[in-house]
């Protein structure tokens, strides 16, 4: 045996190779669809087929006088026909002599033995409804809002006060009001929406599928499906992307599978294929967005005024936090001692709108950053001076209140963007709708900044408190080892991977020995949903916590059984103690699961204890932690065509601590290609039939491999200390400033600001030549 | 089950098996070529038929013939054949360009020159490239063989002068000569793109002066579009800058293409004229 002493391991901050990768690059996992189920019977949603009215019968067909087939509607809800969500109005299928609120509301659900004698049972059910005339869109409620704002049917509000707008609005030498638009965007998860529900015998359901937030379903099914918690279990499949489109709606399609299930006894399968699952699944919240800002000649910000209206569709479900959400995100970057931030959900007669990848700050961001360009030209300074000059940095007191620690690397995004990108040079060679000799391209440069609030919202972690377990076990080699068992999901962001990491070196332990099972409430504590950025920075404290209690555990046990109660540690995984021969974790583990049993550490996250929000007046801690970036767009735009090219873009990070930089540097770039995809191509809003214009991958356009720029992405790290490793939000941050990076870069380009987004050619050609005109 | 799974798919081993199949048939779309067009519209809810015959790598609609006045492309050729294909490139680079702008590398490899001439959407990229070829289509049934100028092929938005007994066979197309071809497509990204707004030309300049010009677009009407017009006001001219103003205002005012989910009427209309000037601006 060596005498060397043992190496601890340390793996954070290493680019560790994906836990989950072999099987997904050798096509081996098994996704739901790939899941042989015996026996199950599948589930088709039948849905209303106008966007408004009064549902007056359900009839259905000569396809259901057969066997092996069942149909369930409102009358077959177990308990209360209400899904809970955010506001309890939501009814899980809609009842005879109820409102239709939307294109596409289920009304009923078939299942059958086979999908096609569903399917064709379904288009045998006949819905009548006295038709209502809908409002669609967006548009039509912003325009309700500026001639009778007491006419917009708003379901949540809130507002945000800092200072005193009125005195500041009188301090400022100038004023610039401007709107920003944006739309609809389709999650587009590789995998489409699916689960399968298995009744039990003892009344109790069981929920299996690719599914964001197992916990979900568990907490708000309960009324209609008249089961407790204990009793609706959720297992995750692997998930093929979810990008929040896994996060509110499988609590839907649960309940929807849950119905035919509990009234045939069998198991029952919903998947959606594509086309299904683009017009009837959530999609981003559009957005309209205006400011008003008034500033001294030096350019000091004295006012900031903003009203933000999201579409929420026909139903709050969860637009209510994304609205939070959008508005704490307005004026967040930036120092003003006066503002007003006004946020409304409206209510269209179109689909819930839900969670995705942002959930709400891109719209805000969108906005403000779109908009501090035109404060800079109007103030004669270049984008980047002035944001040098206003922007937020430690010591400096956000719109809620709250003072930036020096743990937010604002100024360091900033600085390093400008010099990575050589900004400034690029920003004087900008086109301005001129182009020069030799030059067939207008040629421009784009600047954002921003914030992305890490967690959730106010004290939201503190009232959750996210619990996780690392448990000694027998592994499948029968060997001992660690799972780790938190409700966190895989959905391709790797978060497997860099909780194997932490693990690892909270107990240094070689990461071969630690798994991590999918979530399934049945077996894990309840560490939250897989959602708001939160999950490394938050869960990720639980899973360090709970491993160094289980480290403890294994020392203090070795110490009495190997080491006549001298003391103990466990370092590059073996236990040693002074003088004494070491004993290898494996002999230690195996003896402690012999003697005792079962071992597992645990942990329950808390909030420093001088966190103060209060949410009736939006005032205090917005987010427990703030990760900051900035990105410049550099792009061409052909004035032959108007068609653009985003050619390069530079991202600065800072998410605090960076655990694995490979799969983190994976997550800003894939971020950056989906903000892309909004910002110049991604379209689709809905119809004047009520449905989505654009029900296919051949007319929803997202990027291609083709499309995507060259990327530099560097972080800086400013780590969040409370919460060891030390990790800030990074999920959503890279979906946040993209557009209107290429926005100002348009601006830069051809001389002129384009205010909805997408950045198409058809809306650059609409700027560039009036008089030809026409509608972006 | 899959679509494919109930439909009883037949595959002769020669045309004129092929031939007999087809005989008789009242509809269209039993032909099976690649399945890149078929495929997607089935699982769109297009109903199948009980019965389709391939024509995939039957030998007689594979052939590539190259005589003095006509290059014989037969309609089996796939697009990525076309797009690798040096010797065709020297005398049709517009089809070769247009070829290598279909969806992407794996449709490319499937999809066929015949299929998407014969799926006849105004948006079909190989189309404007074969229409300023001034070539015709070849066709064969039971009942013998016939050539449709291209200029007549395509007659409404996807309608071809084409019985559905009839197999297209091959394309006779000729060849450029001393003129340049152009083509230029505006698609809605960089791959995997349906157009917006494409064009392909033809154009023969000698001592300054336009001595032929066929210029194509597609997408802007129910079928792809020859411009008359403006070919006719460009013929006999000296190129200059004005000419090609004009010549970019008289497409503009020609054509009258219609808003859908890929682009707006007043884009289509305005990028119709600048894809003229393109082409003129390259001569
Ligand atoms: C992802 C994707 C991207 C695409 N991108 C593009 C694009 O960028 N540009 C573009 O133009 N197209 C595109 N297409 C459409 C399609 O690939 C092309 O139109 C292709 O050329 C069709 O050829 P095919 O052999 O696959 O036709 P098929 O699908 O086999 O047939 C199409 C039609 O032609 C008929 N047909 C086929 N062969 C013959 C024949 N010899 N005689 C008579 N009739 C015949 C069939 O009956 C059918 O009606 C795309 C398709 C997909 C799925």
């Amino acid at each position: 045996m060596t005498k060397r002493t043992s190496k601890p391991v340390r793996l954070i901050g290493k680019g560790m190779p994906r836990v989950d990768a072999d099987g997904k690059v050798r096509g081996t996992t098994r996704y739901l669809n790939d899941i042989d189920y015996k026996g199950i019977w599948h589930g088709v949603v039948v849905r209303s087929p106008v966007p408004r009215g009064i549902l007056r019968a359900i009839v259905p067909g000569p396809a259901f006088a057969g066997d092996n087939l069942v149909l369930a509607t409102a009358k077959d809800i177990p308990g209360e026909n209400v899904v809970h969500m955010h506001d309890r109005t939501m009814p899980l299928l809609a009842e005879i002599g109820g409102e239709i609120r939307y294109r596409g509301e289920p009304v009923a659900v078939v299942a059958a033995a086979t999908p096609e004698q569903a399917a064709a049972a379904a288009r045998d059910v006949r819905i009548e409804v006295d038709e209502l005339p809908p409002l669609l869109t967006l548009d039509e409620a912003v325009a309700i809002f500026k001639s009778a704002p007491g006419k917009l049917d708003t379901m949540k509000e809130q507002t945000i006060v800092k200072g005193d707008l009125a005195q500041g609005f009188t301090a400022a030498d100038d004023v610039v009001e401007a709107e920003y638009w944006a739309g609809h965007q389709e999650q587009l998860y590789l995998e489409n929406q699916g689960l399968v529900v298995f009744p039990q015998k003892d009344g109790s359901i069981l929920s299996e599928g690719s599914i964001q937030c197992p916990y979900f379903p568990v907490h708000e099914l309960n009324d209609p499906l008249k089961l407790p918690p204990e009793k609706i279990r959720v297992r995750q499949t692997p998930i093929g992307g979810a990008f929040g489109g896994k996060e509110d709606y499988p609590t839907m399609l649960t309940g929807y599978a849950a119905l035919p299930a509990l009234k045939s006894g069998k198991p029952v399968k919903i998947t959606y294929e594509r086309n299904e699952d683009i017009l009837f699944t959530p999609k981003r919240h559009p957005v309209w967005v205006r400011f008003k800002t008034g500033f001294k000649k030096d350019g000091t910000l004295t006012a900031i005024e903003c009203d933000y209206i999201l579409d929420g569709g026909a139903y709050l479900t969860i637009s209510d936090v994304v609205m939070y959400r959008g508005i704490l995100h307005c004026a967040l970057a930036y120092r003003c001692d006066n503002v007003v931030i006004r946020g409304k959900v409206a209510r269209t007669n179109s689909f819930p709108c839900g969670a995705f990848r942002g959930f709400g700050a891109p719209q805000a961001i969108w906005g403000i950053e779109s908009h501090m360009d035109a404060i800079a030209a109007r103030l004669g300074k270049t984008p980047h001076e002035y944001r040098l000059q206003v922007h937020a940095r430690p010591g400096d007191v956000t719109p809620t209140g709250q003072t930036l620690s020096d743990e937010n690397g604002s100024t360091a995004c900033l600085k390093l963007a400008l010099k990575r990108s050589d900004f400034a040079r690029k920003l004087r060679q900008a086109s301005r709708g001129k182009l020069r000799k030799g030059q067939k391209k207008f040629v421009g440069v784009g600047l954002s900044f921003f914030a992305h609030g890490s967690a959730f919202t106010g004290d939201g972690e503190a009232k959750f408190k996210a619990k996780g377990r690392v448990e000694l076990a027998r592994l499948e080699d029968g060997k001992p080892g660690i799972n780790i068992r938190v409700s966190s999901t895989e959905m391709g962001q790797g978060v497997h991977t860099i909780f194997t990491q932490i693990a690892a070196d909270a107990l240094s332990l070689d990461a071969a020995r630690i798994r991590f099972p999918m979530a399934d409430t049945g077996l894990v504590p309840n560490s939250g949903p897989t959602v708001a950025s939160r999950t490394t920075m938050v869960v990720g404290n639980v899973v360090y916590r709970a491993a160094l209690d289980l480290k403890n555990q294994i020392e203090s046990f070795a110490a009495l059984r190997f080491f006549k109660g001298a003391p103990a540690e466990l370092r590059g995984s073996r236990l040693l103690s002074k003088g004494a021969r070491p004993v290898s974790f494996e002999t230690a583990a195996k003896a402690m699961l012999a003697e005792i049993g079962s071992a597992s550490g645990f942990f329950e996250f808390l909030l420093p204890a001088d966190i103060r929000w209060d949410q009736a007046t939006f005032k205090g801690d917005s987010y427990p932690g703030y990760s900051w970036s900035a990105n410049v767009a550099e792009i061409e735009i052909d004035p032959l065509t108007c068609e653009l090219e985003v050619k390069r873009v530079t991202a600065i990070v800072d998410i605090g601590r960076v655990i694995n930089p490979v799969t983190a540097t994976g997550q800003v770039e894939g971020g950056l290609t989906q903000a892309l995809g909004y910002a110049v191509m991604e379209k689709i809003g809905t119809g004047k039939n009520g449905l989505y214009d654009a029900a296919r991958l051949q007319t929803y356009i997202i990027p291609t491999a083709l499309d995507v720029p060259e990327y530099d992405v560097k972080f800086v790290e400013y780590p969040y200390s409370f919460a060891p490793p030390g990790a800030k939000g990074l999920g959503e941050l890279p979906m946040d400033g993209l557009a209107p990076a290429i926005a100002n870069a348009i601006e830069a380009a051809i001389g002129r600001r384009l205010r909805q987004i997408p950045l198409t050619p058809e809306a650059i050609f609409a700027a560039l030549h009036p008089a030809q005109g026409g509608t972006p | 089950m899959k679509i494919t799974e109930k439909i009883d798919v037949r595959f002769p081993r020669t045309l004129a098996e092929a031939l007999r199949l087809q005989a008789g048939e009242q509809t269209r779309g039993k032909l099976l070529a690649g399945g890149t067009d078929l495929m997607v519209q089935w699982a769109a809810g297009v109903p199948a038929p009980e019965r389709a015959t391939s024509v995939w790598n039957l030998p007689e609609l594979s052939a590539i013939e190259m005589a003095p006045d006509a290059i014989e492309i037969g309609a089996g050729v796939t697009h990525a054949f076309l797009r690798d294909c040096v010797q065709i490139r020297r005398h049709l680079p517009a089809l070769v360009a247009a070829a290598a702008t279909v969806g992407a590398a794996q449709i490319q490899s499937r999809g066929t020159l015949g299929g998407n001439a014969a799926n006849a959407s105004p948006a079909g990229d190989t189309a404007p490239a074969l229409l300023v070829t001034g070539g015709s289509v070849v066709l064969a049934s039971l009942s013998g063989r016939r050539e449709v100028p291209l200029d007549r092929f395509w007659i409404d938005y996807r309608k071809i002068d084409a019985r559905p007994d009839e197999i297209i066979v091959a394309f006779r197309l000729p060849p450029k000569g001393r003129a340049k071809e152009r083509f230029r497509k505006i698609g809605t990204r960089r791959a995997q793109a349906i157009s917006k707004v494409m064009a392909a030309s033809r154009i023969l300049v000698e001592k300054g002066r336009i001595v032929s010009a066929a210029i194509a677009l597609g997408s802007v009407a129910p079928t792809p579009v020859r411009l008359a017009q403006v070919e006719a006001f460009l013929v006999g001219k000296k190129l200059s800058p004005k000419l090609i103003d004009e010549a970019e205002q008289l497409a503009q005012a020609t054509v009258a293409p219609i808003a859908d989910i890929r682009s707006s009427a007043e884009y289509r209309r305005w990028a119709s004229g600048r894809l003229v000037r393109d082409a003129l601006e390259h001569l």
